[in-house]
């Protein structure tokens, strides 16, 4: 039967090549924005896996809340299960204001480099110290971007930093983070002693859930977010970035299905006296349905085809041109592959479906005077 | 005696057009033996294609019976229909209706992948039945590159393609010259000789000369045999 519909549908080449296009589109569209959901999700899973065991403790918004002092991380430092808690400041890279890049600057206590950054390693260099006043440790981006190795400078806010460690490569947001000494940033970033949050290291053996609890009870005007909550949260923005990127690649497929459609209408149209033919030769009406599904079917899968081939070299393309800024936008998966080449298909087939139907139902005989 | 292959008895069918019922076909009744060659003639809208539609199975009749080899062919359900057409009915139609995007041997085959024969077999039977039809050379060449007698023989390969109990030809001399008529009517003259049975419609006196019999029908009833 497969080479009664290779025939058929290649006996109308322009009008097929059309409909191949028009599926190919939106499989191009799926693959690419798929891909950078791929990314985040994974960039996310990553970042997760390497601050479990932390909590976030923020300044109570609303009228009670008053900022994060040092006498705020002092506080929380005193609640019992707490092992460590230091003050952290948080900006974005002066030059990318829009923090579209996810490029970071970290002030940390210089001592407690390590710890914040635990449990990624160092690729060159070491950790800050407390000597460091303008010492930076930059993430795996970063360095890539900047072509920085140790001993290089880096500027941010118009004040050079000498690059004293390079982070290894973890496909998290720590690939993304210049970590400067907390003093310095303040100064360089004109934030009076701002604090944006206290990061908290649980004693050994202390339930990370039941600690954030303890902080807000025992610490006034603080919220805090644990693991979990951070978590949570991240999921959120995380599903509503896939909800949107995959429901208009979604769109752009319905779309491409939607000329399979209208291709396979109207090659019913124009094919009804063949399928009276065939019924008087005694094809069944699941021989005539396959004929048609089974043509609809293959134009979706080699606009699948199509769609994956140049999706993923959009995406290498991009990616390799977006790596010289430090940045990595999408990853192709195999689950994602699988997912548009059988989406490909079954566009093409529940396109297929009504046109097929009326080609079933028609009398044979009907069939015959057609034309 | 021979055997009667097809009986009809009291056959009507009754069409609606618009709101206005019309009696294409009326209490019909008649029988063919096996290895008759038989004409069905009559002015244009007698009811002859009707006939032959009914007789095909290709459509249902308001009332009456038909037998094929006493298979009431009239009583068979809807999923049964297809397997009646591919085992017992061969059609040849007046244009031929090949399909343009296969070959010779490729419409000829596709009638037989129907009936479920393996490919080999049906690309060997197909090939056989052309050449024995004189187009041994046109196998591969596909309907438009065939002239009208060519198009009309490959349409009686694959109507005898898979050895039904009866040809049903609608007007298969309509549409050539009177050499290629008479090339058509020998290969049919030829295939009675070999036990097939035969019903062909036509205008052409010349065609009905070569028959057995003339079944002749007016105003959907028959007038004389």
């Amino acid at each position: 039967m497969i080479d009664l519909i290779i025939k058929n549908a290649t006996q109308r080449k322009v009008r097929t090549i059309l409909t191949i296009c028009g599926i190919a589109l939106g499989i191009f569209a799926l693959v690419v924005m798929g891909a950078m959901s791929e990314n985040f999700g994974q960039t996310f899973e990553k970042s997760m896996s390497l601050t479990s065991d932390k909590i976030r403790v923020f300044a109570q918004s609303g009228i009670f809340g008053s900022g994060l002092s040092e006498k705020k991380v002092s506080d929380v430092r005193h609640v019992a299960g707490v092992e460590d808690a230091y003050g952290v400041f948080v900006t974005l890279f002066d030059e990318d204001q829009f923090g579209m890049s996810g490029k970071q600057v970290l002030g940390v206590p210089p001592r407690k480099s390590r710890n914040v950054l635990e449990p990624v390693e160092l690729k060159a260099g070491r950790f800050l110290t407390a000597g460091d006043t303008y010492g930076v440790v930059v993430g795996k981006n970063i360095a890539g971007e900047y072509g920085l190795d140790v001993g290089n400078t880096l500027e941010l806010n118009k004040k050079k930093f000498t690059v004293v460690g390079i982070l290894e490569y973890t496909g998290s947001i720590f690939d993304s983070y210049a970590i400067i000494p907390l003093d310095t940033a303040q100064k360089v970033y004109n934030a009076n002693n701002s604090i944006t949050y206290i990061f908290v290291q649980p004693a050994p053996g202390v339930d990370a859930e039941l600690l954030a609890r303890r902080i807000e009870l025992s610490v006034k005007g603080v919220n805090t977010i644990s693991p979990n909550e951070l978590k949570e949260q991240a999921s959120e923005s995380l599903l509503i970035f896939s909800v949107v990127t995959i429901s208009s690649a979604i769109l752009a497929a319905i779309i491409g299905g939607l000329s399979v459609m209208n291709t396979m209408l109207m090659s019913v149209a124009e094919r009804t006296r063949e399928f009276g033919i065939l019924k008087a030769m005694g094809a069944e009406n699941k021989d005539i349905i396959l004929l048609t599904l089974g043509e609809a079917a293959l134009l979706g899968a080699i606009g699948g085809i199509l769609g994956i081939i140049t999706g993923s070299t959009a995406t290498y393309v991009l990616n390799t041109w977006l790596a010289s800024k430090g940045m990595v936008l999408f990853i192709i998966t195999d689950r994602l592959l699988i997912i548009a080449m059988l989406f490909a298909i079954f566009i093409g087939m529940v396109s297929g479906t009504y046109p097929a139907y009326r080609a079933a139902k028609m009398s044979p005989m009907e069939a015959l005077r057609h034309g | 005696m021979a055997e009667q292959i097809l009986k009809v008895k009291d056959l009507s069918k009754t069409y609606m057009q618009g709101k206005i019922p019309v009696n294409a076909v009326r209490n019909v009744t008649f029988t063919v033996n096996q290895g008759e060659l038989i004409a069905i003639m009559g002015p244009s809208g007698s009811g002859k294609s009707t006939l032959m539609a009914l007789i095909g199975c290709l459509e249902k009749p308001t009332h009456g019976k038909i037998l094929i080899k006493d298979v009431e062919v009239t009583a068979v359900s809807d999923r049964e229909l297809p397997r009646i057409r591919r085992e017992m009915i061969g059609f040849v139609f007046q244009h031929y209706n090949l399909l343009p995007s296969l070959s010779a041997l490729g419409n000829v085959e596709l009638a037989m992948r129907f009936a479920g024969i393996n490919k080999k077999e049906r690309l060997k039977k197909a090939e056989y039945l052309l050449q024995r039809l004189g187009l041994g050379e046109r196998l591969h060449h596909r309907p438009n590159e065939l002239s009208g007698g060519e198009q009309q023989r490959v349409s009686i390969a694959r109507a005898i393609a898979n050895n039904p109990s009866i040809i049903l030809a609608d007007e298969p001399t309509g549409e050539v010259d009177s050499v290629t008529r008479d090339k058509i009517v020998n290969i049919f003259e030829e295939l009675r000789l070999h036990g097939q049975t035969i019903i062909i419609v036509t205008h052409d006196p010349e065609v009905a000369k070569h028959c057995d019999r003339v079944i002749r029908i007016k105003d959907g009833t028959l007038s004389h045999e």
